[in-house]
Protein backbone atom coordinates (compact mmCIF):
# COMPACT_ATOMS: atom_id res chain seq x y z
CA UNK A 1 0.00 0.00 0.00
CA UNK A 2 2.85 2.16 0.92
CA UNK A 3 4.13 1.43 -2.37
CA UNK A 4 1.49 2.37 -4.62
CA UNK A 5 0.96 5.53 -2.91
CA UNK A 6 4.40 6.41 -3.16
CA UNK A 7 3.97 5.28 -7.45
CA UNK A 8 1.28 7.76 -6.97
CA UNK A 9 2.54 10.44 -5.92
CA UNK A 10 5.90 10.14 -8.04
CA UNK A 11 3.53 10.38 -10.75
CA UNK A 12 1.64 13.34 -9.35
CA UNK A 13 5.41 15.47 -8.92
CA UNK A 14 6.36 14.70 -12.51
CA UNK A 15 3.08 15.89 -13.58
CA UNK A 16 3.24 19.09 -15.47
CA UNK A 17 0.21 20.29 -14.04
CA UNK A 18 1.32 20.11 -10.76
CA UNK A 19 3.69 22.75 -10.91
CA UNK A 20 1.34 25.27 -13.01
CA UNK A 21 -1.41 24.34 -10.20
CA UNK A 22 0.62 25.46 -7.81
CA UNK A 23 2.29 28.43 -9.46
CA UNK A 24 -1.09 29.42 -10.89
CA UNK A 25 -2.38 29.36 -7.00
CA UNK A 26 -0.08 31.72 -5.92
CA UNK A 27 -0.51 34.07 -9.06
CA UNK A 28 -4.16 34.02 -8.60
CA UNK A 29 -3.88 35.29 -4.92
CA UNK A 30 -1.45 37.47 -5.52
CA UNK A 31 -3.64 39.46 -8.16
CA UNK A 32 -6.58 39.07 -5.80
CA UNK A 33 -4.79 40.68 -3.00
CA UNK A 34 -2.83 43.68 -4.60
CA UNK A 35 -6.35 44.61 -6.51
CA UNK A 36 -8.01 44.61 -3.22
CA UNK A 37 -4.68 46.69 -1.96
CA UNK A 38 -5.52 49.11 -4.66
CA UNK A 39 -9.26 49.31 -4.15
CA UNK A 40 -9.34 49.74 -0.31
CA UNK A 41 -12.49 50.95 0.01
CA UNK A 42 -14.34 47.82 -1.80
CA UNK A 43 -11.97 45.37 0.62
CA UNK A 44 -12.58 43.96 3.80
CA UNK A 45 -8.73 42.73 4.44
CA UNK A 46 -9.86 40.54 7.20
CA UNK A 47 -12.71 38.56 5.27
CA UNK A 48 -9.96 38.42 2.35
CA UNK A 49 -7.50 36.62 4.40
CA UNK A 50 -10.09 34.37 5.98
CA UNK A 51 -10.60 33.10 2.27
CA UNK A 52 -7.19 33.03 0.93
CA UNK A 53 -7.38 35.53 -0.76
CA UNK A 54 -9.46 33.17 -3.18
CA UNK A 55 -7.08 30.64 -3.00
CA UNK A 56 -9.33 27.80 -1.24
CA UNK A 57 -11.84 28.40 -4.55
CA UNK A 58 -9.32 27.93 -6.97
CA UNK A 59 -8.13 24.66 -4.89
CA UNK A 60 -11.43 23.88 -5.88
CA UNK A 61 -11.00 23.59 -9.46
CA UNK A 62 -7.12 22.34 -9.58
CA UNK A 63 -8.63 19.58 -6.83
CA UNK A 64 -11.41 18.95 -9.62
CA UNK A 65 -9.34 18.39 -12.60
CA UNK A 66 -6.65 16.12 -10.16
CA UNK A 67 -8.90 13.96 -8.95
CA UNK A 68 -11.03 13.47 -12.68
CA UNK A 69 -7.43 12.61 -14.33
CA UNK A 70 -5.73 10.61 -11.16
CA UNK A 71 -8.00 7.16 -12.64
CA UNK A 72 -9.02 8.67 -15.94
CA UNK A 73 -5.44 8.81 -16.87
CA UNK A 74 -4.62 5.08 -16.57
CA UNK A 75 -7.88 4.35 -19.04
CA UNK A 76 -6.77 7.12 -21.71
CA UNK A 77 -2.97 6.18 -21.49
CA UNK A 78 -3.18 2.71 -21.59
CA UNK A 79 -1.68 1.84 -18.32
CA UNK A 80 -4.22 0.88 -16.47
CA UNK A 81 -3.11 -2.60 -17.03
CA UNK A 82 0.22 -2.30 -15.54
CA UNK A 83 -1.36 -1.10 -12.76
CA UNK A 84 -3.80 -3.80 -12.35
CA UNK A 85 -2.18 -7.00 -13.19
CA UNK A 86 0.50 -6.44 -10.60
CA UNK A 87 -0.29 -8.62 -6.72
CA UNK A 88 -1.96 -5.90 -5.46
CA UNK A 89 -5.79 -5.77 -5.11
CA UNK A 90 -7.84 -3.39 -7.17
CA UNK A 91 -9.30 -1.93 -3.40
CA UNK A 92 -5.47 -0.71 -2.51
CA UNK A 93 -5.25 1.17 -6.23
CA UNK A 94 -8.57 2.81 -5.83
CA UNK A 95 -7.29 3.80 -2.19
CA UNK A 96 -3.76 4.66 -2.95
CA UNK A 97 -5.09 6.90 -5.44
CA UNK A 98 -7.50 8.36 -3.46
CA UNK A 99 -5.13 8.87 -0.43
CA UNK A 100 -2.94 10.73 -3.09
CA UNK A 101 -5.55 13.08 -3.82
CA UNK A 102 -5.80 13.74 -0.28
CA UNK A 103 -2.38 14.45 0.82
CA UNK A 104 -2.52 16.32 -2.84
CA UNK A 105 -5.05 18.40 -1.19
CA UNK A 106 -3.72 19.25 2.55
CA UNK A 107 -0.80 20.20 0.20
CA UNK A 108 -2.90 23.04 -1.37
CA UNK A 109 -4.43 23.92 2.08
CA UNK A 110 -1.43 24.24 3.72
CA UNK A 111 -0.18 26.58 0.84
CA UNK A 112 -2.90 28.49 0.60
CA UNK A 113 -2.88 29.17 4.59
CA UNK A 114 1.03 29.99 4.60
CA UNK A 115 0.75 32.25 1.55
CA UNK A 116 -2.14 33.77 2.99
CA UNK A 117 -0.34 34.55 6.14
CA UNK A 118 3.12 36.26 3.73
CA UNK A 119 0.37 38.32 1.87
CA UNK A 120 -0.83 39.56 4.77
CA UNK A 121 1.85 40.54 6.13
CA UNK A 122 3.81 41.97 3.41
CA UNK A 123 0.24 44.37 2.04
CA UNK A 124 -1.91 44.46 4.84
CA UNK A 125 0.04 44.20 8.21
CA UNK A 126 -0.48 47.30 9.55
CA UNK A 127 -4.15 46.49 8.61
CA UNK A 128 -5.33 43.86 11.53
CA UNK A 129 -3.81 41.35 13.49
CA UNK A 130 -4.56 37.73 13.72
CA UNK A 131 -5.89 37.86 17.19
CA UNK A 132 -8.67 40.89 16.41
CA UNK A 133 -12.42 39.95 17.05
CA UNK A 134 -13.57 39.32 13.75
CA UNK A 135 -17.28 37.69 14.64
CA UNK A 136 -18.98 36.33 17.20
CA UNK A 137 -15.94 37.26 19.61
CA UNK A 138 -13.63 35.05 17.93
CA UNK A 139 -10.72 35.97 16.65
CA UNK A 140 -9.68 36.32 12.70
CA UNK A 141 -7.30 33.66 13.33
CA UNK A 142 -10.12 31.38 14.97
CA UNK A 143 -12.09 31.87 12.04
CA UNK A 144 -9.89 31.29 9.53
CA UNK A 145 -8.71 28.08 10.91
CA UNK A 146 -12.72 27.14 11.57
CA UNK A 147 -13.39 28.28 7.89
CA UNK A 148 -10.64 26.30 6.43
CA UNK A 149 -11.49 23.18 8.11
CA UNK A 150 -15.01 23.38 6.87
CA UNK A 151 -14.46 23.65 3.73
CA UNK A 152 -12.32 21.07 3.34
CA UNK A 153 -14.56 18.82 4.62
CA UNK A 154 -16.75 20.28 1.63
CA UNK A 155 -14.35 19.98 -0.82
CA UNK A 156 -13.83 15.86 -0.04
CA UNK A 157 -18.14 15.86 -0.75
CA UNK A 158 -17.58 17.55 -3.97
CA UNK A 159 -14.39 15.25 -4.53
CA UNK A 160 -15.63 12.16 -3.62
CA UNK A 161 -18.24 12.54 -5.98
CA UNK A 162 -16.09 13.48 -8.64
CA UNK A 163 -14.13 10.40 -8.09
CA UNK A 164 -17.29 8.18 -8.41
CA UNK A 165 -17.93 9.90 -12.26
CA UNK A 166 -14.52 10.18 -13.27
CA UNK A 167 -14.95 6.09 -12.98
CA UNK A 168 -17.46 6.31 -15.49
CA UNK A 169 -15.17 7.86 -18.02
CA UNK A 170 -12.10 7.05 -20.37
CA UNK A 171 -10.64 9.80 -21.02
CA UNK A 172 -9.52 12.97 -18.27
CA UNK A 173 -11.05 15.55 -20.75
CA UNK A 174 -14.23 14.52 -20.54
CA UNK A 175 -14.02 13.82 -16.73
CA UNK A 176 -12.68 17.39 -16.03
CA UNK A 177 -15.01 19.06 -18.06
CA UNK A 178 -18.34 16.85 -16.00
CA UNK A 179 -16.57 17.58 -12.63
CA UNK A 180 -16.50 21.71 -13.53
CA UNK A 181 -19.78 21.94 -15.62
CA UNK A 182 -21.28 19.71 -12.28
CA UNK A 183 -19.83 22.21 -10.11
CA UNK A 184 -20.96 25.37 -11.42
CA UNK A 185 -24.44 23.64 -11.59
CA UNK A 186 -24.65 22.29 -8.00
CA UNK A 187 -24.12 25.96 -7.50
CA UNK A 188 -26.77 27.50 -9.95
CA UNK A 189 -29.73 24.93 -8.79
CA UNK A 190 -28.62 25.82 -4.88
CA UNK A 191 -30.98 28.23 -4.85
CA UNK A 192 -33.76 26.25 -6.46
CA UNK A 193 -32.81 23.82 -3.81
CA UNK A 194 -33.72 26.28 -0.83
CA UNK A 195 -37.02 26.80 -2.06
CA UNK A 196 -37.80 23.08 -2.08
CA UNK A 197 -36.19 22.40 1.12
CA UNK A 198 -38.57 24.77 2.36
CA UNK A 199 -41.26 22.98 0.70
CA UNK A 200 -40.28 19.45 1.68
CA UNK A 201 -38.32 19.33 4.90
CA UNK A 202 -36.66 15.91 4.59
CA UNK A 203 -35.12 17.44 1.52
CA UNK A 204 -32.44 19.34 3.66
CA UNK A 205 -30.81 15.84 3.97
CA UNK A 206 -29.26 15.91 0.13
CA UNK A 207 -26.22 16.00 -0.71
CA UNK A 208 -26.13 19.34 -2.64
CA UNK A 209 -27.43 20.87 1.12
CA UNK A 210 -24.51 19.75 2.87
CA UNK A 211 -22.04 21.60 0.17
CA UNK A 212 -23.45 24.97 2.11
CA UNK A 213 -20.77 23.83 5.40
CA UNK A 214 -17.91 26.32 5.47
CA UNK A 215 -20.95 28.99 4.34
CA UNK A 216 -23.12 28.31 7.10
CA UNK A 217 -19.56 27.90 9.39
CA UNK A 218 -18.75 31.32 8.95
CA UNK A 219 -22.12 33.11 9.00
CA UNK A 220 -24.36 30.38 10.70
CA UNK A 221 -27.66 32.67 11.06
CA UNK A 222 -28.47 33.90 7.27
CA UNK A 223 -27.59 30.62 6.06
CA UNK A 224 -28.42 28.21 8.71
CA UNK A 225 -32.24 29.22 8.38
CA UNK A 226 -31.82 28.12 4.85
CA UNK A 227 -30.04 24.66 5.07
CA UNK A 228 -32.45 23.90 8.09
CA UNK A 229 -29.33 21.82 9.87
CA UNK A 230 -27.37 22.28 12.52
CA UNK A 231 -23.48 22.56 11.98
CA UNK A 232 -23.15 19.68 13.77
CA UNK A 233 -25.65 17.92 11.49
CA UNK A 234 -23.84 19.43 7.98
CA UNK A 235 -20.05 18.09 9.43
CA UNK A 236 -21.70 13.93 9.64
CA UNK A 237 -23.56 14.66 6.77
CA UNK A 238 -20.54 15.16 4.46
CA UNK A 239 -18.64 12.93 6.12
CA UNK A 240 -21.20 10.62 5.77
CA UNK A 241 -21.84 11.28 1.76
CA UNK A 242 -17.97 11.36 0.79
CA UNK A 243 -18.15 7.80 2.42
CA UNK A 244 -21.15 6.63 0.22
CA UNK A 245 -19.60 7.99 -2.67
CA UNK A 246 -16.38 6.70 -2.42
CA UNK A 247 -17.45 3.27 -1.54
CA UNK A 248 -19.55 3.49 -4.83
CA UNK A 249 -16.94 4.55 -6.90
CA UNK A 250 -14.86 1.62 -5.27
CA UNK A 251 -18.05 -0.60 -6.38
CA UNK A 252 -17.54 0.59 -9.96
CA UNK A 253 -14.20 0.30 -10.08
CA UNK A 254 -14.08 -3.57 -8.48
CA UNK A 255 -15.66 -5.15 -11.48
CA UNK A 256 -13.89 -2.29 -14.34
CA UNK A 257 -13.04 -5.15 -16.96
CA UNK A 258 -10.00 -3.30 -18.80
CA UNK B 1 7.41 -30.66 -12.75
CA UNK B 2 4.22 -29.21 -12.30
CA UNK B 3 2.59 -26.61 -14.74
CA UNK B 4 3.44 -22.74 -13.72
CA UNK B 5 0.17 -21.84 -15.49
CA UNK B 6 -2.93 -23.94 -15.98
CA UNK B 7 -6.33 -22.81 -17.48
CA UNK B 8 -9.23 -24.94 -17.45
CA UNK B 9 -12.31 -24.53 -18.79
CA UNK B 10 -12.15 -21.29 -19.19
CA UNK B 11 -15.19 -19.12 -20.37
CA UNK B 12 -15.69 -15.37 -21.28
CA UNK B 13 -18.55 -13.51 -22.81
CA UNK B 14 -18.82 -9.79 -23.52
CA UNK B 15 -22.79 -9.45 -22.83
CA UNK B 16 -24.32 -12.23 -25.43
CA UNK B 17 -21.42 -12.87 -27.71
CA UNK B 18 -19.07 -16.09 -26.31
CA UNK B 19 -15.45 -15.06 -27.06
CA UNK B 20 -13.79 -17.96 -24.96
CA UNK B 21 -15.39 -21.24 -25.31
CA UNK B 22 -14.21 -24.07 -22.71
CA UNK B 23 -10.54 -22.77 -23.11
CA UNK B 24 -8.24 -25.30 -21.33
CA UNK B 25 -3.98 -25.50 -21.95
CA UNK B 26 -1.53 -25.22 -19.25
CA UNK B 27 2.11 -24.35 -19.76
CA UNK B 28 5.17 -25.97 -17.94
CA UNK B 29 7.96 -23.91 -16.06
CA UNK B 30 10.68 -22.96 -18.33
CA UNK B 31 9.02 -23.36 -21.69
CA UNK B 32 8.23 -21.11 -24.66
CA UNK B 33 4.76 -20.88 -25.32
CA UNK B 34 3.28 -19.32 -28.41
CA UNK B 35 -0.24 -18.43 -28.50
CA UNK B 36 -1.49 -18.30 -32.26
CA UNK B 37 -4.82 -17.85 -34.12
CA UNK B 38 -6.57 -15.49 -36.19
CA UNK B 39 -7.38 -12.02 -35.46
CA UNK B 40 -10.21 -12.10 -32.59
CA UNK B 41 -9.77 -15.63 -31.86
CA UNK B 42 -9.30 -14.49 -28.12
CA UNK B 43 -5.53 -14.11 -27.02
CA UNK B 44 -5.61 -11.08 -25.83
CA UNK B 45 -8.50 -12.01 -23.46
CA UNK B 46 -6.83 -15.18 -22.44
CA UNK B 47 -3.87 -12.96 -21.62
CA UNK B 48 -6.20 -10.40 -19.80
CA UNK B 49 -7.61 -13.16 -17.79
CA UNK B 50 -4.71 -14.76 -16.51
CA UNK B 51 -3.50 -11.45 -15.30
CA UNK B 52 -6.83 -11.29 -13.57
CA UNK B 53 -8.11 -8.41 -15.35
CA UNK B 54 -11.63 -9.52 -16.30
CA UNK B 55 -14.13 -11.62 -14.35
CA UNK B 56 -14.59 -14.81 -16.20
CA UNK B 57 -17.85 -16.70 -16.44
CA UNK B 58 -16.66 -20.14 -15.76
CA UNK B 59 -13.50 -22.20 -14.88
CA UNK B 60 -10.19 -21.46 -13.55
CA UNK B 61 -6.78 -20.32 -14.20
CA UNK B 62 -3.80 -21.16 -11.72
CA UNK B 63 -0.30 -19.50 -11.73
CA UNK B 64 1.67 -22.01 -9.23
CA UNK B 65 -1.36 -23.66 -8.55
CA UNK B 66 -2.36 -20.84 -7.06
CA UNK B 67 -6.01 -19.48 -8.10
CA UNK B 68 -6.10 -15.99 -9.78
CA UNK B 69 -9.73 -14.00 -10.79
CA UNK B 70 -10.23 -10.30 -10.72
CA UNK B 71 -10.25 -9.93 -6.67
CA UNK B 72 -7.63 -12.62 -6.19
CA UNK B 73 -3.92 -11.36 -7.38
CA UNK B 74 -1.49 -13.05 -4.64
CA UNK B 75 -0.01 -15.51 -7.54
CA UNK B 76 0.62 -12.93 -9.72
CA UNK B 77 3.51 -11.40 -7.71
CA UNK B 78 6.46 -12.95 -10.03
CA UNK B 79 4.67 -12.27 -13.16
CA UNK B 80 5.78 -9.35 -15.79
CA UNK B 81 3.08 -8.59 -18.84
CA UNK B 82 2.75 -6.56 -22.07
CA UNK B 83 -0.19 -6.60 -23.24
CA UNK B 84 -1.79 -5.49 -26.67
CA UNK B 85 0.25 -1.92 -26.75
CA UNK B 86 2.70 -0.72 -23.81
CA UNK B 87 0.99 1.51 -20.94
CA UNK B 88 3.11 4.75 -20.62
CA UNK B 89 2.89 7.81 -19.17
CA UNK B 90 3.47 10.61 -21.44
CA UNK B 91 4.73 12.60 -18.79
CA UNK B 92 7.72 10.28 -17.87
CA UNK B 93 10.90 9.58 -18.80
CA UNK B 94 12.09 5.64 -19.78
CA UNK B 95 13.86 5.60 -16.62
CA UNK B 96 11.47 6.99 -14.77
CA UNK B 97 8.70 3.98 -15.94
CA UNK B 98 11.16 1.79 -14.74
CA UNK B 99 11.78 3.92 -11.54
CA UNK B 100 8.40 3.79 -10.74
CA UNK B 101 7.37 -0.12 -11.15
CA UNK B 102 10.66 -1.37 -9.85
CA UNK B 103 10.06 -3.20 -6.71
CA UNK B 104 12.91 -3.16 -4.24
CA UNK B 105 15.23 -0.02 -4.16
CA UNK B 106 18.30 -2.13 -2.67
CA UNK B 107 18.43 -4.29 -5.91
CA UNK B 108 16.65 -2.59 -8.52
CA UNK B 109 18.99 -0.17 -9.61
CA UNK B 110 21.21 -3.10 -11.03
CA UNK B 111 18.21 -4.45 -12.63
CA UNK B 112 17.00 -1.43 -13.82
CA UNK B 113 20.78 -1.09 -15.77
CA UNK B 114 20.59 -4.91 -16.90
CA UNK B 115 16.79 -4.18 -18.25
CA UNK B 116 18.21 -1.10 -20.04
CA UNK B 117 21.17 -3.08 -21.51
CA UNK B 118 19.52 -5.60 -22.44
CA UNK B 119 17.34 -4.26 -24.45
CA UNK B 120 19.47 -1.42 -25.91
CA UNK B 121 17.31 1.36 -25.04
CA UNK B 122 20.45 3.58 -23.23
CA UNK B 123 20.33 6.15 -25.72
CA UNK B 124 16.88 7.20 -25.10
CA UNK B 125 15.83 6.52 -21.27
CA UNK B 126 16.22 9.94 -20.04
CA UNK B 127 14.13 11.24 -22.62
CA UNK B 128 10.27 12.03 -21.89
CA UNK B 129 8.14 9.25 -23.33
CA UNK B 130 5.75 11.40 -25.34
CA UNK B 131 8.21 11.98 -27.42
CA UNK B 132 9.15 8.29 -28.45
CA UNK B 133 8.27 6.53 -31.48
CA UNK B 134 6.27 3.47 -31.92
CA UNK B 135 9.26 1.00 -31.40
CA UNK B 136 11.02 2.77 -28.63
CA UNK B 137 7.56 2.83 -26.69
CA UNK B 138 7.38 -0.74 -27.34
CA UNK B 139 11.14 -2.03 -26.02
CA UNK B 140 10.05 0.19 -22.56
CA UNK B 141 6.87 -1.67 -22.74
CA UNK B 142 8.75 -5.37 -23.29
CA UNK B 143 11.48 -3.35 -20.48
CA UNK B 144 8.46 -3.04 -17.51
CA UNK B 145 7.50 -6.23 -18.29
CA UNK B 146 10.90 -8.17 -17.91
CA UNK B 147 11.72 -5.81 -14.41
CA UNK B 148 11.86 -7.27 -11.52
CA UNK B 149 13.19 -10.80 -12.83
CA UNK B 150 10.03 -12.48 -13.33
CA UNK B 151 9.19 -15.79 -13.25
CA UNK B 152 6.28 -16.00 -16.03
CA UNK B 153 6.13 -13.18 -18.60
CA UNK B 154 3.22 -12.77 -20.88
CA UNK B 155 3.73 -10.78 -23.86
CA UNK B 156 1.25 -9.86 -26.71
CA UNK B 157 2.41 -9.24 -30.03
CA UNK B 158 5.95 -7.87 -28.45
CA UNK B 159 7.66 -7.41 -32.41
CA UNK B 160 5.03 -5.01 -33.06
CA UNK B 161 6.73 -2.19 -34.54
CA UNK B 162 10.08 -3.58 -33.46
CA UNK B 163 12.81 -3.29 -36.45
CA UNK B 164 14.78 -6.42 -37.66
CA UNK B 165 17.74 -5.84 -35.72
CA UNK B 166 15.61 -5.36 -32.19
CA UNK B 167 13.81 -8.39 -32.96
CA UNK B 168 16.38 -10.60 -33.54
CA UNK B 169 17.61 -9.36 -30.12
CA UNK B 170 14.32 -9.71 -28.58
CA UNK B 171 14.65 -13.22 -29.99
CA UNK B 172 18.02 -13.67 -27.99
CA UNK B 173 16.92 -12.16 -24.67
CA UNK B 174 13.94 -14.28 -24.41
CA UNK B 175 15.86 -17.33 -25.41
CA UNK B 176 18.64 -16.57 -22.68
CA UNK B 177 16.00 -15.69 -20.00
CA UNK B 178 13.75 -18.83 -21.04
CA UNK B 179 17.52 -21.14 -20.79
CA UNK B 180 18.09 -19.30 -17.08
CA UNK B 181 14.47 -20.67 -16.49
CA UNK B 182 12.22 -17.79 -17.03
CA UNK B 183 8.39 -19.20 -18.51
CA UNK B 184 7.16 -17.31 -21.81
CA UNK B 185 3.52 -17.19 -23.00
CA UNK B 186 3.76 -15.28 -26.12
CA UNK B 187 1.39 -14.08 -28.82
CA UNK B 188 2.10 -13.28 -32.45
CA UNK B 189 1.25 -12.95 -36.14
CA UNK B 190 4.59 -13.45 -36.88
CA UNK B 191 4.61 -17.19 -37.93
CA UNK B 192 8.17 -16.67 -38.97
CA UNK B 193 9.56 -15.30 -35.92
CA UNK B 194 7.71 -16.94 -33.31
CA UNK B 195 9.18 -20.18 -35.34
CA UNK B 196 12.40 -19.84 -33.92
CA UNK B 197 11.58 -19.10 -30.32
CA UNK B 198 9.01 -21.49 -29.19
CA UNK B 199 9.38 -24.73 -27.62
CA UNK B 200 5.22 -25.44 -27.85
CA UNK B 201 2.11 -23.88 -29.61
CA UNK B 202 -1.31 -23.38 -28.53
CA UNK B 203 -3.55 -22.93 -31.50
CA UNK B 204 -6.89 -21.03 -30.56
CA UNK B 205 -9.30 -19.98 -33.15
CA UNK B 206 -13.00 -18.75 -33.02
CA UNK B 207 -12.75 -19.14 -28.55
CA UNK B 208 -11.93 -22.81 -29.01
CA UNK B 209 -8.26 -24.25 -28.47
CA UNK B 210 -8.05 -26.36 -31.68
CA UNK B 211 -4.12 -27.65 -30.29
CA UNK B 212 -1.60 -27.75 -28.09
CA UNK B 213 1.70 -29.51 -29.67
CA UNK B 214 5.43 -29.24 -29.03
CA UNK B 215 6.97 -27.51 -31.94
CA UNK B 216 8.59 -30.96 -32.85
CA UNK B 217 5.25 -33.04 -33.30
CA UNK B 218 3.56 -30.03 -35.37
CA UNK B 219 6.12 -29.88 -38.13
CA UNK B 220 6.67 -33.58 -37.83
CA UNK B 221 2.47 -34.81 -38.25
CA UNK B 222 1.80 -32.87 -40.96
CA UNK B 223 5.30 -31.19 -42.09
CA UNK B 224 7.16 -33.08 -44.28
CA UNK B 225 6.89 -33.54 -47.76
CA UNK B 226 8.40 -35.49 -50.93
CA UNK B 227 8.14 -33.41 -54.39
CA UNK B 228 8.93 -35.50 -57.60
CA UNK B 229 10.15 -34.57 -60.50
CA UNK B 230 9.91 -37.11 -63.24
CA UNK B 231 10.64 -37.28 -66.98
CA UNK B 232 6.65 -37.53 -67.53
CA UNK B 233 5.00 -35.58 -64.62
CA UNK B 234 0.92 -35.97 -66.45
CA UNK B 235 1.56 -39.61 -66.81
CA UNK B 236 2.61 -40.34 -63.09
CA UNK B 237 0.20 -38.09 -61.76
CA UNK B 238 -2.75 -40.65 -63.42
CA UNK B 239 -0.75 -43.36 -61.96
CA UNK B 240 -0.18 -42.13 -58.58
CA UNK B 241 -3.94 -41.80 -58.49
CA UNK B 242 -4.62 -44.88 -59.85
CA UNK B 243 -2.35 -46.82 -57.05
CA UNK B 244 -4.43 -44.83 -54.51
CA UNK B 245 -1.93 -41.90 -53.24
CA UNK B 246 -2.87 -38.76 -52.16
CA UNK B 247 -1.32 -35.73 -53.91
CA UNK B 248 -1.21 -32.57 -52.22
CA UNK B 249 -2.96 -29.25 -54.10
CA UNK B 250 0.25 -28.01 -55.96
CA UNK B 251 1.18 -27.82 -59.88
CA UNK B 252 4.00 -30.23 -58.59
CA UNK B 253 4.08 -33.91 -57.80
CA UNK B 254 3.80 -33.33 -54.03
CA UNK B 255 3.13 -36.54 -51.49
CA UNK B 256 3.00 -36.41 -48.12
CA UNK B 257 5.75 -38.45 -46.01
CA UNK B 258 4.68 -41.04 -44.01
CA UNK B 259 7.36 -43.85 -43.95
CA UNK B 260 11.41 -43.37 -44.46
CA UNK B 261 10.54 -46.34 -47.05
CA UNK B 262 7.91 -44.70 -48.69
CA UNK B 263 10.19 -43.18 -51.72
CA UNK B 264 11.70 -46.78 -52.44
CA UNK B 265 8.17 -48.03 -53.10
CA UNK B 266 7.64 -44.58 -55.79
CA UNK B 267 11.01 -45.34 -57.43
CA UNK B 268 9.86 -48.66 -57.86
CA UNK B 269 6.15 -47.42 -59.37
CA UNK B 270 7.40 -45.40 -61.54
CA UNK B 271 10.16 -47.49 -63.11
CA UNK B 272 7.59 -50.37 -63.63
CA UNK B 273 5.70 -47.78 -65.75
CA UNK B 274 8.85 -46.81 -67.40
CA UNK B 275 8.98 -43.35 -66.20
CA UNK B 276 12.30 -42.34 -64.78
CA UNK B 277 12.23 -39.76 -61.53
CA UNK B 278 14.92 -37.09 -62.10
CA UNK B 279 14.68 -35.48 -58.73
CA UNK B 280 13.48 -35.88 -55.18
CA UNK B 281 13.33 -33.09 -52.90
CA UNK B 282 12.20 -33.23 -48.94
CA UNK B 283 9.93 -29.74 -48.20
CA UNK B 284 9.32 -29.28 -44.52
CA UNK B 285 6.28 -27.12 -43.62
CA UNK B 286 6.75 -23.79 -42.05
CA UNK B 287 4.70 -22.71 -38.94
CA UNK B 288 2.87 -20.41 -41.24
CA UNK B 289 1.75 -23.52 -43.48
CA UNK B 290 1.22 -25.81 -40.98
CA UNK B 291 -1.27 -23.30 -39.06
CA UNK B 292 -3.26 -22.39 -41.93
CA UNK B 293 -3.56 -26.45 -42.79
CA UNK B 294 -5.01 -26.55 -39.19
CA UNK B 295 -7.27 -23.78 -39.20
CA UNK B 296 -8.44 -25.19 -42.73
CA UNK B 297 -9.28 -28.34 -41.15
CA UNK B 298 -10.72 -26.92 -38.28
CA UNK B 299 -13.63 -24.83 -40.35
CA UNK B 300 -14.18 -27.81 -42.03
CA UNK B 301 -15.11 -29.52 -39.06
CA UNK B 302 -17.59 -27.31 -38.27
N1 LIG C 1 -13.90 -5.18 -24.20
C1 LIG C 1 -14.53 -5.94 -25.10
N2 LIG C 1 -15.87 -5.84 -25.27
C2 LIG C 1 -16.52 -6.61 -26.16
N3 LIG C 1 -15.93 -7.52 -26.94
C3 LIG C 1 -14.60 -7.68 -26.84
C4 LIG C 1 -13.84 -6.88 -25.92
N4 LIG C 1 -12.55 -7.26 -26.03
C5 LIG C 1 -12.51 -8.21 -26.98
N5 LIG C 1 -13.74 -8.47 -27.47
C6 LIG C 1 -14.08 -9.49 -28.48
O1 LIG C 1 -13.47 -10.68 -28.11
C7 LIG C 1 -12.98 -11.37 -29.24
C8 LIG C 1 -11.54 -11.74 -29.00
O2 LIG C 1 -10.76 -10.58 -28.92
P1 LIG C 1 -9.21 -10.61 -28.62
O3 LIG C 1 -8.76 -9.22 -28.46
O4 LIG C 1 -8.95 -11.56 -27.52
O5 LIG C 1 -8.64 -11.21 -29.98
P2 LIG C 1 -7.13 -11.51 -30.37
O6 LIG C 1 -7.03 -12.96 -30.56
O7 LIG C 1 -6.21 -10.89 -29.40
O8 LIG C 1 -7.05 -10.78 -31.78
P3 LIG C 1 -5.84 -9.98 -32.46
O9 LIG C 1 -5.01 -10.98 -33.14
O10 LIG C 1 -6.53 -9.10 -33.43
O11 LIG C 1 -5.13 -9.21 -31.39
C9 LIG C 1 -13.21 -10.46 -30.43
O12 LIG C 1 -14.33 -10.97 -31.13
C10 LIG C 1 -13.53 -9.14 -29.85
O13 LIG C 1 -14.50 -8.50 -30.63
MG1 LIG D 1 -4.85 -9.28 -29.48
Amino acid sequence: MVTLIRQELFKLMHKKSTIIGTIALLLLMTIFAVFSKLQPSFSDPKGEFIAAYGGTSWVVFFMIAACSTIVAMEFQYGTIKELLYRKYYRGEILASKWITMFIYSLYFYVLSFIFSVILKMVLFNSKFSFSDIYTNDQSVMHVTLVTYAGSFVGLWLLLSLVLLLANVFKSSAAAISVGIVGYFATSIASSLMFMLINKWEWLKWNPLNMLNLSDQLSNSTVIGTLTRLSNTELVWGNLVYTGIFLFLGYLVFRRRNV
Amino acid sequence: MDDILTVKNLNKSFGKNKVLKDVSFNVQPGKVVGLVGPNGAGKTTIMKAVLGLFDFQGGSILINGKGVSITKHQALSEVGALIEYPGIYPFLTGMQHLELFADDTSTDKADIQNVIDELNIGSYINRKAKAYSLGMKQKLGIALALLNNPKFVILDEPMNGLDPKATKELRNLILDLAKKGTTFLISSHILSELEKLVDEIVVIDNGKIIKQTSMEDLSDSNGNYLVLTTTNDTKAREILSAEGVTLEKSDKLKIKKTSDDQLAGLIQLMSSHNINIVDVQHEQNDLETSLLDLLDNDQVKE
